[in-house]
């Protein structure tokens, strides 16, 4: 019977996850959701700029489809967050898949928060380079970027107009799934433009932030869709992050009883096989 | 002949080695301005990189569905996939390919509900082997196990609310695992590997390594 448990279709193990979530997503349950430091201090960086004339946040879209469900909605309740302080907001994007997403994701909060294109908000799209965009942008923003997605030039747009380089944005937020965050942003832009920079990573890549969050050349950690959920719960809005906590928190509990399930099995049969082993010796002694 | 194939791509990688990493320390406007076309310079040099991974992928799967190599079906919907993104691109509802991407065309269309919707898919479905390998494979053996398998429970429990519901302070156990121990090893991996990158780059700047090269060098 253990020896069957232990090696069980992993079929089994696929339904149980498949119930636990379609069960959370169908009957919710309401959890507490408290924002961690990390995510105030990207909250807070952008509430303290509010007021400041031509305040504008730089929201740089490095991650593809595959991190959508975890970082377009930090991404939207920062645009939400910047549009309801009268923030204006620049868009662009390391990654070329991250073009229809940032525009989807701008598209809806504008529409919602009645800001208009140009004035409030721009969308720069994608460019390569990576680092050297960087560091283009740190000595020239216009040149870096001369005319923004629609074919507009930045140095005529009221949103990018006073913008001369990448140190002139208030605050700088970089959404990434993959190595920009420290590999691009903080190596290039935050030790050579001394900018302020808040990251939102996906949750399997925020441990390798912690040291540059320590050091300070990061200065707030959005991680994952808790991250995302936290930010949510700051801007006081459910979104899907909200919404996926509880398919979450089922799949992690489902998980770990997997695991203890597992181990319990694991040593009741090692038991066993210890005994049976003992036993064995004592016959071929006698 | 080797001049061109060996000699002179050495003098490049020589010189534009040195170059750049010198005009980083040059606090001069010359060296800012310099620093500022070879960005641009490498931004183009980037752009065409673009061509040649296209190329190499569909070279690759032609070959595929040339030998009928196993799996050659997905080939065909590399083949299907570019050619309906592109044609869908090139079309731009209407507008043509010399204006931004118009919205509500085919390839916005086929953007969001095959390519996001797939993308997103693939990522989710991780959850379930996950969850199969935890259970197979996940075993308190040894101490060191053990002890990474107690983290791994807390991190799990304090990165999600239910954590919270169960013992107050699991998120703030679980935040200190991530800022104390998590940090330690992350700091000492990341020293490692960027010694390594510097001596890489080194390297490839006097000569030395040239597999960059490529061929027999």
């Amino acid at each position: 019977m253990i020896q069957k448990l232990l090696n069980i279709d992993r079929r089994w193990i696929f339904l149980f996850i498949f119930v636990g979530v379609a069960a959370a997503m169908l009957f919710p349950l309401p959890l507490p959701i408290r924002p961690s430091s990390d995510v105030k201090n990207v909250y807070n960086t952008i509430e303290s700029i509010k007021g400041k004339p031509n305040a504008t946040v730089l929201l740089s879209f490095d991650y593809g489809p595959g991190s959508e469900p975890e970082l377009q909605p930090t991404a939207i309740s920062i645009i939400r967050q910047c549009f309801r302080n009268n923030i204006k907001v620049v868009g662009m994007a390391l990654w070329p898949d991250a073009v229809g997403l940032a525009q989807a994701a701008f598209d809806s909060v504008s529409r919602a928060e009645g800001k208009e294109y140009g004035k409030d908000w721009t969308f720069l799209g994608y460019k390569t380079g990576s680092v050297t965009l960087i560091l283009n942008m740190g000595e020239d923003f216009h040149g870096a970027f001369n005319v923004d997605y629609r074919g507009n030039k930045t140095s005529e747009m009221p949103v990018t107009q006073h913008i001369a380089k990448l140190g002139s944005f208030d605050y700088v937020v970089t959404l990434a799934a993959g190595k920009t965050i420290d590999g691009v942003w903080v190596t290039y832009a935050v030790d050579r433009y001394r900018i302020k920079l808040g990251g939102a990573t996906t949750a399997v890549t925020s441990p390798d932030m912690f040291p540059y969050l320590q050091s300070g050349q990061l200065n707030g950690l959005v991680s994952g869709l808790a991250g995302a959920a936290e930010y949510e719960t700051l801007v006081r809005t459910q979104g899907s992050a909200t919404r996926g906590m509880q398919p979450q928190s089922a799949a992690h509990l489902i998980i770990i009883i997997s695991i203890i399930i597992g181990n319990t099995m694991y040593f009741v049969q090692r038991r066993r096989d210890r005994r049976q082993s003992v036993s064995g010796n004592e016959g071929t002694r006698s | 002949m080797i001049f061109f194939k060996r000699t002179l791509p050495l003098v490049i990688a020589f010189v534009m080695g040195i170059v750049a990493i010198s005009i980083y320390y040059i606090p001069h406007q010359a060296a800012v301005d310099l620093n500022d076309l070879l960005s641009k310079w490498d931004r183009i040099i980037a752009a065409f990189a673009a061509f040649l991974g296209v190329y190499s992928l569909l070279y690759l799967h032609a070959g595929r569905l040339k030998r009928r190599q196993a799996g050659w079906g997905y080939s065909v919907f590399v083949y299907l996939g570019f050619v309906v993104m592109l044609t869908a691109a090139i079309y731009n509802n209407g507008a043509g390919p010399l204006v931004a991407l118009r919205k509500g065309g085919a390839y916005d269309w086929l953007y969001t509900n095959v390519f996001v919707a797939a993308d997103a898919s693939m990522f989710a479905i991780l959850s379930f082997f996950i969850a199969s390998a935890a259970y197979r494979t996940f075993r308190a053996r040894t101490t060191e196990a053990t002890i990474l398998l107690v983290a791994a429970v807390i991190v799990m429990l304090g990165r999600v609310p239910i954590g919270a519901l169960l013992w107050e302070s699991m998120p703030e156990l679980q935040q200190w695992l991530m800022n104390v121990p998590n940090m330690a090893a992350k700091r000492g991996i990341l020293l490692g590997v960027y010694l390594g990158a510097v001596a890489t780059a080194l390297r490839i700047i006097f000569g030395i390594e040239r597999s960059y090269l490529g061929g027999d060098e």
